[in-house]
């Protein structure tokens, strides 16, 4: 009766909770899960149950569950019907995992903050009144409350890891091209990735080797190795940490001590090297991202006028969506395309091989996960400080690697994220660096 | 600016509008100091359209007709000629 017992569990914290913290934006009908919960568990006493028997997950708004409502959380896509499963969504339930609902989430994951859901902010679990992060608030935030024990959410530029860190779970980017996007109601074509949340590494691992692999629906997608998942709690010997120099980055003091303490602590411990690395035109990391951002968007947003389905993008988005595509639409005219989007094609590559040049010499790199501590709900912020939010998540979305979100402490009560960002392709490597530190 | 979700009306729009333009053109000048260091060439080209292959979904007529904004018993309905 493990699913059951623990669908029970996570219904009880949904129900005690839920109404404050607004996770959830959709729960499937409680007499299915219990139904869909014994047929698993049938399964595993008949020894033939899938990976993720016993294991309730929650989705992001924006990951297609045939049945559904995939919002984004827009009033836009506020009726919507999800037509069919999403790659990732049909790998989960071959392998019996039990879906129990849809998460909340920034506006087309539009933000970094949790508040730009039309359906109201997710709060913060831990701290009341702040934020929790974002753009897949909702899906940290369950996961921290133990409202299920994994989730998906996706990352463009941080959406994963950001508020993986400020409600303290862990929160993978896997390398690009390694899950397939086929499903996934696209923010920035050439940067998203889906990724697992989780409250321990051994979970992270799990639900990412059931995820990866190649699709034929997703043209970039490619057939990466299968992580060993018994060799993840394994130490690994002989690495050498490339420790980000945060030079000429607005990075709070704070947040820039904890992490260095903890990454002498656990070097020293494990004996492994530090060496300091600089990524040339890391400053740069946000004027090139949003350029890049703000035209694929406002291309993607093309098909929601307002005829097959759902509602005008124009007439129904709130402030942050209407920027990015009032924004897309000034600079995807003939005569700024040179100027904002080209520039910027050019200084992501410029990193890509920066970080591709470091990795020839260190085993990962790693930084905070974000520069400052979260903010109260409803405070006002200047947008180029809003943006400058994921100024060192950007950087591995830009390159392709893969990056991580683990916590490693709190200020003033509040978690705090280490990331580690390993080369592309290198999760194995990744996960057990991870599992090093909370070990 | 405040990050919760709120209708935005006409006036609002154009404001979003300039603030959107005036970010951009704030990033191109940042972008633009560092043109001499960064090779022509250096980028990869972007397709926007996700090259979709396999075999097509089926979708359930009912979910199909429940989503059309617009329809009857048996068809969405739209604007000749205008997709």
């Amino acid at each position: 009766m493990v699913t059951t017992e623990r669908l029970k569990t996570c219904l009880a914290n949904i129900k005690k909770r839920d109404k404050e913290i607004n996770a959830f934006l959709e729960l499937r009908p409680e007499k299915e899960l219990l139904e869909d919960a014994k047929r698993i568990d049938e399964k595993i006493k008949e020894k033939k149950a899938g990976r993720l028997a016993g294991k309730i997950i929650a989705i992001k708004a924006n990951i297609n569950v045939e049945g559904m409502n995939a919002s984004c959380a827009s009033r836009v896509l506020e009726n919507y019907k999800a037509p069919y499963d999403a790659n990732v969504i049909s790998r989960i339930k071959e392998e019996d995992g039990l879906i129990i609902g849809i998460t909340n989430m920034d506006e087309f994951a539009c933000g970094f903050s949790g508040e730009t859901s039309a359906f109201g902010p997710t709060k913060n679990p831990i701290k009341k009144g702040l934020i929790p992060g974002g753009s897949s608030s909702g899906s940290a935030a369950a996961v921290l409350a133990e409202f299920c024990d994994m989730a998906l959410g996706s990352d463009t530029g941080g959406s994963i890891r950001n508020p993986a860190s400020i409600c303290g779970v862990i929160g993978l980017k896997p390398s690009y091209g390694s899950v397939s996007r086929y499903g996934l109601i696209d923010l920035s074509m050439s940067l998203d990735q889906i990724g697992p949340l989780a409250r321990t590494v051994e979970d992270i691992a799990l639900l990412f080797n059931v995820i990866q692999g190649k699709d034929d629906k997703d043209s970039v997608s490619i057939n990466s190795k299968k992580l060993e998942i018994n060799e993840i709690t394994k130490i690994p010997k002989e690495i050498k940490i490339g420790f980000l120099n945060l030079d000429g980055l607005k990075v709070d003091n704070r947040i820039k001590n904890l992490i260095d303490n903890k990454v002498k602590e656990i070097s020293k411990k494990n004996g492994w090297k530090i060496k300091d690395i600089k990524i040339k035109h890391l400053d740069l990391a946000v004027e090139t991202y949003y350029p890049l951002v703000y035209v694929e968007f406002y291309s993607a947003t093309r098909r929601f006028d307002g005829r097959k389905y759902g509602r005008k993008i124009e007439d129904f988005a709130g402030p942050e969506v209407l920027r990015r595509v009032l924004g897309g639409s000034e600079i995807t005219k003939a005569e700024y395309k040179g100027r904002y989007y080209n520039s910027a094609l050019k200084v992501k590559k410029f990193i890509e091989e920066e970080f591709s040049k470091n990795f020839k010499d260190v085993d990962c790199v790693i930084s905070p996960t974000l520069p400052r501590l979260p903010w109260k709900i409803g405070e006002k912020i200047s947008v180029e400080d809003g943006y400058a939010t994921d100024i060192l998540t950007i950087p591995s979305n830009l390159a392709g690697n893969c990056a991580i979100s683990i916590p490693t402490g709190k200020i003033d009560g509040i978690p705090v994220g280490l990331q580690i960002i390993c080369d592309k392709l290198q999760e194995q490597k990744l996960l057990q660096i991870a599992n090093s530190f909370l070990s | 600016m405040d990050l919760l979700w709120h209708k935005v009306s006409e006036e609002e729009k154009e404001e979003i509008k300039k603030q959107a333009k005036r970010i951009m053109a704030d990033f191109s000048k940042k972008l633009d100091a560092v043109r001499g260091e960064i090779k022509e060439g250096g980028k990869d080209e972007v397709n926007f359209g996700r090259e979709e292959g396999g075999k097509p979904v089926e979708i359930d007529r009912e979910i199909l007709l429940g989503n059309a904004p617009i329809k009857n018993k048996d068809f969405i309905i739209a604007e000749k000629g205008e997709w």
